[in-house]
């Protein structure tokens, strides 16, 4: 205990807890809109693209100079983007397959520049390496500035613009049909995702960073109703995994928080997909077992019902073991779930010592109803 | 032609010498389609006979390569706010997270204003919309949760909150209940007998004599438009569909020996 209050007092620890609580909030928040418009691959793209940028930025300052190496990433990655709408709209190549080019050719040229920066030596010139996997240690007070600016001027847009990036992410032919300006509020969205990608850049890497964008968007999605609700829970999701990573890494010598970061917000989308109510796959497989205890129950009845028909004698009893034959599967749970609900009834057979069962008055009239049901829905 | 002189203002929809493309293919080779105001027209043609394109087209959503669009005279840009448009339902993921009721909200947008969010003035009209398609029970519903029909009915009261005078539907009857048809076909006709002019993309020839008063027949170019007395004939029918008319019902009026195709 006392070591977590010790660490939540050294001020690194606090600064890079911050950066990555607001890296959270902005790629929470923006990540909804990604994720919802189908468009997750596109941050991956951005960010791989963001490299060279980040290369071209320290080259040009001569220096590690944060401001130009983020706006270096930012022009870089808006480029990409718009070399993807190109490449879309100009050939007959699809959306994904334009994305993977672009990302490939971006990170190579990004790769290339950055083992040629290396090549010239300088302990401040190895730094670069860490914008691939990100550098949580490397982050100073003043970066924070820069990020909360970003990040504030994308929450404000985000607000302002509410409802038009609502239906614009719906259904933006819709959109354009009202005279919605489609063309900028898209441009708008993927500026932004541009932005929370540079911000992110430090802290996950350019490799990482598309999990900060998608992770926390598609865990929100099981838990939510409305799409408030969704940005929402996507920035706390966010900010929970950046705090808790940032946290995690700050305990263990050489854990790189990066990937940390991203390891706890895949815990928080493993966790959703399996137990979201309603969404969620426990859920899922616990209604489908259900209904498929349901229908089995109901198959048994019909059958009792049939045999007692067949003999001509509603208070024919059926053999346990006949009907486990007759099904191919053990009936015995199907037969105590109608025994519980008062549809059938266990009798003694003698001189056989095996259970038997028998349909009661209810029974009889359910499984005549289901028959009727059935056979409305033939006719349909 | 300026964008705002008046241009054939005596048809709801007017089309001139329009061609579109998708790369080198023609999907609309050089049609001219007018539709007078205060009718309920099918535009009617096989699979990739341009229907969707022609709608989109006349929405701006498509660009054409050639041709002159006007409706009530104006190019579409002067009257947005008069046209009201269902698209096909399958054009968006209907597991977006909201409700049937802000969905159809979402018909008021354009006139609610940048930066403004909807009010409850604007919630009461949405639901009214509901209403008239019968969904009114179902507006608090996540859209996920609905039938395809139910889909369908949300997106015709999204347009109808429009309060438009002219209406494209993109194939509205695909994939719904016997029910949802009816329930639609009904609304539809009020409209019309509002005096509203209301264009359907359509693709059940059997309906079309019974819902329809007014036809255009397409297959890349048009075949034939006009009063459905005067346009669904055999040999129209023939002429857009060429060999895929075996299960078409021909047209009732037709003597027995004109009706063998």
């Amino acid at each position: 205990m006392s070591g977590l209050i010790e660490l939540l007092n050294s001020s690194i620890v606090q600064t890079v807890a911050l950066g990555a609580a607001i890296l959270g909030i902005v790629s929470g928040t923006l990540g909804a809109f990604a994720v919802l418009r189908q468009q997750s691959l596109l941050g991956d793209t951005l960010s791989h693209a963001a490299l060279p940028g980040v290369c071209l930025g320290f080259l040009i300052a001569g220096t590690r100079d944060m401001g130009s190496i983020l706006f270096g990433a930012f022009v870089s990655g808006a480029l990409a983007a718009v070399l993807v709408l190109v490449i879309v709209r100009h050939t007959r190549l699809k959306t994904d397959a334009a994305l993977g080019i672009v990302l490939s050719v971006f990170f190579a040229v990004g790769v290339v520049l950055l083992t040629l920066i290396q090549g010239q030596g300088g302990a401040a010139r190895l730094d670069l390496a860490t914008f691939l996997f990100g550098q949580a240690a490397a982050i100073l007070r003043s970066d924070l500035w820069i990020m909360g600016g970003v990040t504030l001027v994308a929450l404000a847009l985000v607000t302002a613009l509410w409802k038009e990036f609502k239906l614009v992410t719906f259904d933006p032919d819709y959109a354009y049909t009202l005279g919605l300006r489609v063309g900028v509020l898209d441009v708008l969205l993927t500026v932004m995702v541009a932005l929370a990608i540079v911000v992110g850049l430090q802290l996950v890497g350019v490799v990482l960073m598309v999990a900060m964008l998608i992770a926390p968007a598609a865990a929100a999605r099981q838990w939510v109703t409305s799409l408030g609700g969704m940005v929402l829970l996507s920035a706390v999701f966010g900010v929970v995994a950046g705090v808790g990573g940032a946290l995690i890494s700050a305990t263990a010598r050489g854990l790189s928080t990066g990937p940390v970061v991203v390891l706890v917000a895949s815990a928080l989308v493993l966790v959703s997909i399996l137990l979201a109510p309603g969404r969620g796959l426990l859920w899922q497989w616990w209604f489908a077992w259900r209904q498929q205890q349901g229908l089995q129950a109901q198959r048994v009845l019909l059958s009792v019902h049939a045999i007692s028909l067949a003999h001509d004698d509603p208070a024919y009893s059926a053999g346990q073991g006949m009907l486990d034959a007759l099904h191919h599967v053990p009936t015995r749970r199907a037969l105590s779930k109608l025994h519980a609900q008062g549809l059938i009834r266990p009798v003694a057979h003698a001189p056989e010592t095996t259970p038997h069962w028998e349909l009661t008055p209810a029974g009889h009239a359910e499984a005549e109803a289901v028959l009727r049901r059935l056979q409305r829905e033939d006719h349909r | 032609m300026s964008e705002h002189t008046l241009h054939e203002p005596q048809y709801a929809l007017h089309i001139e010498d329009l061609t579109v493309t998708y790369h080198a293919t023609p999907a609309l080779w050089d049609i001219d389609v007018n539709i007078p105001p205060g009718v309920m027209a099918a535009i009617v043609g096989p699979n990739g006979s341009g229907k969707s394109t022609l709608i989109k087209t006349v929405l701006g959503l498509v660009r054409p390569v050639a041709g002159h669009i006007r409706m009530f005279g104006y190019p579409v840009k002067a009257v947005r706010r008069r046209i009201g448009y269902v698209p096909q339902r399958s054009s968006v993921d209907w597991d977006f997270p909201t409700t049937a009721l802000d969905v159809v909200t979402m018909g008021l947008y354009g006139r609610i204003g940048w930066l403004l969010r909807p009010g409850r003035a604007h919630q009461a009209q949405a639901l009214a919309a509901l209403e008239q398609v019968g969904m009114q029970d179902y507006a608090a519903r996540q859209i996920s949760q609905l039938s395809g029909g139910q889909q369908q009915r949300v997106f015709i009261a999204r347009a109808l909150v429009q309060d438009a005078d002219l209406y494209f539907l993109d194939e509205p009857m695909a994939g719904v209940d016997a029910t949802t048809e009816r329930t639609i076909i009904e609304l539809l006709h009020r409209l019309r007998d509002a005096g509203k002019t209301v264009i359907v993309v359509h693709h059940d020839l059997t309906t079309v004599q019974r819902y329809f008063d007014w036809l255009v027949m397409l297959n890349v170019r048009i075949i034939a438009q006009g009063s459905v007395a005067s346009t669904y004939t055999a040999d129209n029918l023939r002429k857009t569909y060429g060999g895929q008319l075996a299960l078409i019902e021909t047209p009732l009026e037709l003597p027995p020996s004109e009706a063998q195709l």
